[in-house]
C-alpha cells in the first residue's frame, strides 16, 4: 500500500513541477529572448516656431503659397511629418484656395534615405481621381512643399496606401522620386 | 497497479502534448555559438531579438513610424503595416507586411529571410527547432542598368551604368548578338530615359543576361568594366569578316511607306479619364478630336496613325511604343483635363521634363571627375556628354512642337492659354520623337466641357493642331 502512496504522491509532485515549468514560459533552456523594454523617451523641448511654404490650389490651376509660422523640429523626418500635416488641413485662405489634395487623406509613413530622397505614404483616394490638373497639383503640391521646407530632401516620391504606383489618373510619372518644380507655382 | 500505470501515461502525454505546444510557440534562432528563443506568432516571428543577435542595430523611430535597421553599410527602413520598404535607399515593395508585437514588430520568416537578412548577408537554415543564421545571401539584389548610347562616324559607345558593383562577363554569343552576363544578379533595364542608337537595335533582359541586339553588319569590338560609378562600356562598329560567309539575313521590318503623324487619343476602354458634369467622358472627347485631326492632316499629304481607333484600353508605354516602331515625324497625345476647381478653364500644352536631370548632371560630373584614370573613362564622359546633348536636341523640338501647337490653340479658338509647360508624363517617356501632350480643355468647367462636345468647336479644336503641327513639320 505505501509503494502506491509514494508513487500518488511522486505524480503529484511531477504535475506540481510541471505547472510551475509552464507558468514560468515553458521556454526550452537556452538563452532567452532579450525583454525590449520601451525606452523613455526623453521629454521634447518645444521646437521653435519658423515660417513654412506651404502650396495650395488656386482658382487659375496653378500652385500658391501660403506662409505660415509653425513649431518645426530640426529632425528632417518630423519636419516632413509637421508639413505634411499642415498641407493635408488644408489652406487658411480659402476659398481663395483650395486644397491641392481633394479626398480626406493622412500621413501613414515617412522615409528618408541616405540620398535625400523622401517616400511619403498617404492614404489611397477612395475613388478614382481625374485630370492632369489634379494630378500635377496633387504630387507638386507636396513634393514643393516637402522640398522647400526641409533642405536636406532632394526628391520626394508619394505613394499611396502603402503602394508604389506608377501614376494617379493616368498621365504623371509617379513611379519615382520628383525633383522641385516651380513651373506649376504661380509666378504673382 | 492499472490506476498507477494510467495516472503515469496520462502525465505523459501531458508533457509531451504541453511541450509540443510550446514549439507551436518559438522558434529558436542559432547564430555562430549563440542561441536565442524568439516568440512566434502564426507564420510571424517577433524580428527585433533576431537582428539583435547578429550584431545589426536595430529601433523604432518614432518620428519617422518606421523601423530602422543599421549594419556596417546597410540601412534598412520597414514599417508595420506596410508592404513597401527601403532597402539600401531603394524602395522595394515585399508580399506581406510586418506587424506590431508585444517586443515591437513581427515579420514572416519569408520575409526576415528576403527583406532583412539577405541584404546585409545572410540567409536562413533550417535546423529541428528553429534556423541557424548563416553568412551569405540567398537573394542578390536585381541590378539597375542604365543605357546611354553614342554614334560616332562608324563606332558607337554603349554605356550601361549599374547601380551597385557587380561582376559582368561581355561575350559575343552569335553574330549580332552579344550577352552580358551579371554574376549572382538579374539586370533590370531603366527605360525612363530615351535610348537611341542607329547601331543597336534593342536591350533585352533575361534571367542573369542582358541581350544586346545589333543593327546587321555591326559586332563587338572591345568592352570594359569601370568603376566610381559602375559601369560597362562596349565599343560597337563594323563585324569583322568571318571566314565562312554570313548567311543571309532577312531584311529588316520597317515602315516603308513615309514616316506618319502618331495620335494619340488620351485613355479609352475602362479607362474612361475625365467626366464633365453632365456624364460625357474624356475618353470619347478624345477620340472624337483625333479622328477630325487624322483627317486634317490627312488632307494635307501627311500619313497618319491613332493609337486607338476605338473604345479600347491601351497601356501608356504601348501608345509611345508604336510611334517608335513607326518612327514618327511626331507624337501628339490628346487629353481633356479635371480640375477640382470648376472655374478653372484652357488649354495647355506638355513636354517632357527629364526631372532626374540633376541625377544625369550629377554622374556626368562624377565621370569627368574619374578622367585621371585610362582613356577609356575619358572616352565614357565624353559619351555622357554628347548624349545629354542628343537628349537636349529631342526636348528642344519637342518644345518648338509644343510652342507651334500652343500658338495656334491661342489664335484660333481664343481659349484661355495656359501656356506651354514640362512634365515628367509616362506617354511622352522613351519617345525618340518631338512629343507633346495637350490639354484641349477643362471637361471639369461646365461651359468648356459643351464646347469640347459640340461637333463645330472639336473641328475648329482638330484645325488648330493641325495647322500647329504643320507649322512644325513645314519648317
Amino acid at each position: 500500500m505505501n509503494w502506491r502512496v509514494a508513487l500518488i504522491a511522486l505524480a503529484a509532485v511531477a504535475a506540481v513541477a510541471l505547472l510551475a515549468w509552464l507558468l514560468q514560459g515553458g521556454k526550452p533552456r537556452v538563452e532567452q529572448a532579450e525583454v525590449f523594454e520601451a525606452v523613455e523617451l526623453p521629454t521634447p523641448t518645444p521646437a521653435p516656431e519658423q515660417r513654412v511654404i506651404l502650396l495650395f490650389a488656386g482658382n487659375d490651376g496653378m500652385l500658391h503659397p501660403e506662409l505660415r509660422s509653425v513649431p518645426l523640429p530640426e529632425q528632417v523626418h518630423e519636419r516632413i511629418r509637421v508639413v505634411m500635416s499642415e498641407l493635408l488641413a488644408g489652406p487658411r485662405s480659402a476659398p481663395r484656395l483650395s486644397p491641392s489634395i481633394p479626398y480626406q487623406a493622412s500621413l501613414e509613413a515617412v522615409f528618408v534615405d541616405q540620398n535625400g530622397h523622401a517616400y511619403v505614404d498617404l492614404t489611397a483616394p477612395p475613388e478614382p481621381l481625374t485630370g492632369s490638373s489634379t494630378e500635377l497639383m496633387l504630387a507638386y503640391s507636396v513634393v514643393n512643399s516637402i522640398i522647400l521646407n526641409c533642405p536636406e530632401v532632394s526628391a520626394v516620391q508619394i505613394l499611396f496606401g502603402g503602394h508604389e504606383v506608377d501614376t494617379l489618373t493616368g498621365h504623371l510619372d509617379l513611379s519615382r522620386p520628383l525633383v522641385l518644380n516651380k513651373r506649376f507655382i504661380a509666378s504673382s | 497497479m492499472r490506476r498507477i500505470q494510467l495516472i503515469l501515461i496520462v502525465l505523459a502525454l501531458g508533457v509531451g502534448l504541453l511541450s509540443a505546444q510550446d514549439y507551436d510557440r518559438t522558434f529558436e534562432f542559432h547564430f555562430d555559438d549563440r542561441a536565442i528563443v524568439v516568440p512566434k506568432f502564426g507564420p510571424k516571428v517577433e524580428v527585433l531579438p533576431i537582428l539583435e543577435l547578429l550584431g545589426a542595430e536595430a529601433k523604432f523611430s518614432p518620428s519617422a513610424g518606421t523601423y530602422g535597421v543599421l549594419y556596417g553599410e546597410h540601412v534598412i527602413q520597414f514599417a508595420v503595416d506596410h508592404k513597401v520598404l527601403l532597402v539600401d535607399g531603394q524602395l522595394r515593395e515585399a508580399r506581406e507586411v510586418p506587424s506590431t508585437s508585444p517586443g515591437g514588430v513581427a515579420v514572416s520568416l519569408s520575409y526576415l529571410e528576403r527583406w532583412l537578412l539577405s541584404p546585409i548577408g545572410f540567409h536562413l537554415e533550417p535546423i529541428p527547432r528553429g534556423y541557424r543564421i548563416v553568412r551569405g545571401s540567398r537573394f542578390a539584389d536585381p541590378v539597375a542598368v542604365r543605357p546611354v548610347a553614342a554614334d560616332f562616324g562608324t563606332t558607337t559607345t554603349l554605356v550601361l551604368s549599374l547601380n551597385r558593383e557587380v561582376a559582368v562577363d561581355v561575350e559575343e554569343t552569335e553574330p549580332g548578338t552579344i550577352t552580358i552576363r551579371f554574376d549572382d544578379a538579374s539586370p533590370q533595364l531603366d527605360r525612363s530615359v530615351p535610348f537611341r542608337s542607329s547601331r543597336v537595335r534593342s536591350l533585352t533582359s533575361s534571367d542573369q543576361d542582358l541581350l544586346v541586339s545589333l543593327a546587321p553588319g555591326i559586332g563587338l569590338i572591345s568592352w570594359h568594366p569601370l568603376e566610381t560609378p559602375s559601369r560597362v562600356t562596349l565599343e560597337l562598329g563594323p563585324a569583322r569578316p568571318t571566314p565562312t560567309p554570313a548567311p543571309v539575313r532577312a531584311p529588316v521590318e520597317t515602315n516603308r511607306g513615309p514616316r506618319p503623324v502618331v495620335i494619340d487619343p488620351g485613355h479609352g476602354g475602362d479607362d474612361i479619364g475625365a467626366q464633365s458634369p453632365t456624364g460625357v467622358m474624356e475618353k470619347e472627347v478624345t477620340l472624337a478630336v483625333a479622328r477630325r485631326l487624322a483627317r486634317v492632316l490627312e488632307s494635307r499629304g501627311r500619313a497618319v496613325r491613332l493609337t486607338r481607333d476605338g473604345d479600347q484600353g491601351r497601356a501608356l508605354t504601348d501608345r509611345t511604343a508604336l510611334a517608335n516602331r513607326l518612327d514618327a515625324t511626331v507624337f501628339v497625345s490628346l487629353h481633356a483635363n479635371a480640375s477640382t476647381v470648376a472655374s478653372v478653364a484652357g488649354a495647355e500644352t506638355y513636354y517632357m521634363s527629364i526631372d532626374g536631370a540633376s541625377d544625369e548632371a550629377a554622374a556626368a560630373t562624377a565621370a569627368l571627375e574619374n578622367r585621371a584614370g585610362s582613356s577609356s573613362n575619358e572616352r565614357s564622359s565624353l559619351d555622357l556628354i554628347l548624349w545629354d546633348l542628343a537628349q537636349a536636341e529631342v526636348l528642344n523640338e519637342s518644345s518648338r512642337l509644343a510652342l507651334a501647337v500652343q500658338g495656334r490653340l491661342n489664335a484660333r479658338l481664343g481659349l484661355r492659354d495656359r501656356g506651354v509647360k514640362q512634365a515628367p508624363f509616362v506617354v511622352l517617356t522613351g519617345a525618340t520623337m518631338p512629343a507633346i501632350l495637350v490639354e484641349i480643355g477643362f471637361l471639369s468647367n461646365p461651359s468648356e466641357a459643351e464646347r469640347l462636345t459640340e461637333p463645330e468647336s472639336q473641328q475648329h479644336l482638330a484645325e488648330a493642331l493641325g495647322a500647329g503641327i504643320e507649322d512644325f513639320l513645314g519648317r
